[in-house]
């Protein structure tokens, strides 16, 4: 464990060049190139508005912001999740070919994914100061506490769904289902409190909840988010780290066999 | 451990699992768990062997023998059944070149990606870049992107990155057949270099030139074990006659069919004499039946001082004509070092034509080569290489000499020193 976590140290410049070929290679040709990583969530942030405000209101106020600070964050989750599944098959060459400590590949696909969700979470705050919502400095303390725990959270989830799918093809698929299904499961759309009583355990459980909630007990409520919310994703992140770590250990030894 | 050697390995086993019918999806592997049917293939049967640092070995073997397996063993791309590996050093594996490449990038980007996939931090690969660079001769592209390269470009760029991977193992399979004749030429010597810096090299190839010029040691693997170990230049004919002794039937078919369409005579079957002769191999159609070195006087001799004029002359047989061929020499030094190769076909004589017994004559004029001892090959090939007669350490001679000068060829040279008053 210890070892391999040097290891991971050793190789950290793979993982910044894989991140950096991710982010810039993603946009290239096309004419406004990275601007696009900030126009996309700029864009969406429009239609939601529209869509929320004119089309089907709701008396939540400022709906579309209610929905944006749990929206960027969930998207990073699910496409961690689910795209992070192929990380792994879709490097094959690269896996059946060189040695390298397999664990850098999610790495670099979840860490792309968060500066992904960093620029879009940019957007955001600009968005809460110019519309003059204002923003609790205090509370904002609690951002890069609760941003740190969802990646070790996606990344924990993208260690096991990434070596899964080396030998189980299906889940890559499956899994786009599922994480619609989850993202419904999950306070994003509605506040935690409309959920009926008797469904609260399964919220609990949902390792997702807390963390949308502190995001948005942040940013929207402008207030810190609860000790015991808090808690509650420290626990189930790390739990979800170690299970993965595990999971991908004792998988990784016939990736190249499997692939 | 012993800490003289770079890379242990123990009785290591692997086998695969050949799935007939390969579901991977779900459904497939919840429903007909019971029905899958595979072969398990043991690939790696049982192999022991120590490399010491700053050794330099080959591993031979046919397709499938399990050479590559091995290589993916001791780079940790995959694990062993049984048994074990020790390493001791940064081990660096140039199986796979351009790791990471982006069309779209540039040279000097990609240079970055792909050296970090080897494990470099940016510090190190800093260090390295201009020599990467001017390695690869891409100065004049090292910005544009890639995608704008030409193969040989991409090749090139991707080579020169791998090989500055500072290692103390490197593993190296099938890829130095990179470039035009010059870049394989730098390659090869930077191979060297790199092996005169104490680097530890493991190399799987198909050309057994290749792993004459840089190994001491082959390891010959045949069906997971290994067949033979040893220098490469005792290792290699005995895996040349077992491979030629395999191609065998076909070859006989090919003749037999020719004889059918009513162009050639019967021959008597010389094949299966050379089978029984070590170090000798070939179709059998025309035969080496004296090897002598004369001096200029015509006197036999087998003991030469360096520079001096040696005649070698070659007597042959002809049984079956044959077409187009070619004559080949090579001076092989008592360790196995190859001191010179070569053939009229690489230096552009007409083809010969072969109908009737004859005699071949080659002067090697001064002879340059330092005090030793040392082996000739001679050759008769035909067409497409095929080889006629091949006989490995056909004729062993020695070299003296009354100065002392050290290495392998004596230069010809001349010293220009001004006079101090």
């Amino acid at each position: 464990m210890i070892q391999t976590i040097k290891e991971i140290y050793t190789y950290r410049e793979m993982i910044f060049s894989l991140v950096r070929r991710d982010l810039k290679g993603r946009y290239k040709g096309s004419i406004l190139g990275f601007l696009w990583t900030f126009i996309n969530p700029l864009l969406q942030l429009v239609v939601y508005t529209l869509v929320f405000s004119v089309i089907l209101r709701n008396d939540i106020e400022d709906f579309y912001l209610f929905l944006f600070v749990a929206l960027v964050p969930w998207l990073f989750f699910s496409t961690s999740v689910a795209g992070g599944a192929g990380c792994i098959w879709s490097q094959q060459d690269l896996v059946k070919k060189i040695y390298f400590p397999r664990e850098i590949l999610p790495i670099a696909f979840v860490t792309s994914q968060f500066i992904n969700m960093l620029l879009s979470l940019l957007v955001v705050l600009a968005v809460i100061l110019i519309t003059g919502k204002g923003i609790n400095l205090i509370a904002l303390i609690y951002l890069p506490i609760i941003m740190i725990v969802e990646y070790l959270l996606s990344l924990g989830i993208a260690f096991i769904t990434s070596a899964v799918t080396v030998y189980v093809r299906d889940l890559e698929y499956l899994l786009g289902i599922i994480t619609m299904a989850w993202q419904f499961l999950t306070p994003i759309m509605y506040s935690i409190d409309i959920v009926p009583e008797n469904l609260l355990p399964i919220f609990r459980l949902n390792p997702m909840t807390p963390v949308i909630i502190a995001y948005r007990d942040i940013l929207y409520y402008k207030k810190n988010p609860e000790i015991d919310t808090l808690f509650h994703a420290v626990c189930i992140g790390l739990v979800l780290l170690f299970a993965g770590c595990f999971v991908f250990t004792k998988l990784k030894r016939h990736f190249a066999e499997e692939l | 451990m012993d800490t003289e050697n770079a890379i242990e390995v123990n009785h290591i086993t692997k086998s695969f699992k050949v799935y007939l019918d390969k579901g991977s999806t779900l459904k497939e592997k919840v429903l007909f768990r019971n029905r899958r049917k595979y072969d398990s293939r043991q690939v790696l049967n049982g192999i022991s062997f120590n490399i010491k640092k700053g050794e330099a070995v080959g591993l031979i073997g046919a397709n499938g023998c399990g050479k590559s397996t091995l290589l993916k063993l001791l780079s940790q791309i995959m694990y062993p059944d049984s048994g074990s590996i020790v390493m001791q050093g940064r081990v660096s594996s140039l199986i796979e070149l351009g790791a990471g490449f982006h069309p779209d990038m540039s040279g000097k980007q990609n240079i970055y990606t792909n050296a970090s996939i080897f494990g470099l931090t940016r510090k190190e690969i800093d260090r390295r870049l201009e020599e990467i660079i001017s390695f690869s001769e891409l100065e004049a592209y090292i910005d544009n992107p890639v995608r704008t390269y030409s193969s040989g470009m991409y090749m090139r760029l991707a080579f020169s990155v791998a090989i500055n991977v500072d290692a103390d193992i490197l593993l190296i399979d099938e890829i130095l057949a990179v470039g035009d004749a010059n870049f394989q030429a730098k390659c090869f010597n930077k191979l060297r270099e790199i092996k005169s810096n104490g680097t530890t090299i493991v190399i799987v190839s198909h050309s057994l030139g290749q792993i004459e010029q840089i190994c001491e040691r082959s390891i010959w693997i045949q069906n997971g074990k290994i067949r033979a170990s040893g220098i490469p230049y005792d290792v290699h004919p005995q895996y040349l006659e077992f491979m030629g002794n395999r191609s065998l039937p076909q070859e006989k078919k090919e003749t037999e069919e020719r004889a059918q369409n009513g162009d050639g005579k019967s021959k008597p079957d010389i094949a299966t004499e050379t089978k029984t002769l070590p170090r000798r191999w070939g179709n059998g159609k025309a035969r080496i039946t004296s090897i002598k070195l004369l001096t200029k006087d015509n006197i036999e001799k087998q003991i030469f001082s360096t520079g001096d004029d040696v005649y070698l002359q070659v007597d042959y047989d002809v049984i079956e004509e044959v077409k187009d061929a070619d004559f080949g020499i090579g001076i092989f030094r008592g360790d196995g070092l190859r001191c010179y190769g070569t053939n009229t076909k690489i230096e552009q004589f007409p083809v010969f034509h072969l109908k009737q017994s004859g005699q071949m004559r080659l002067l090697l004029q001064n002879i340059p080569l330092l005090p030793g001892e040392y082996w000739l090959d001679i050759a008769i090939e035909s067409e497409r290489a095929i080889p006629v007669d091949y006989w490995s350490k056909a004729y062993k001679f020695q070299i003296f000499s009354i100065i002392e000068d050290v290495g392998i060829s004596r230069i010809n040279h001349k010293w220009m020193i001004e006079k101090q008053e």
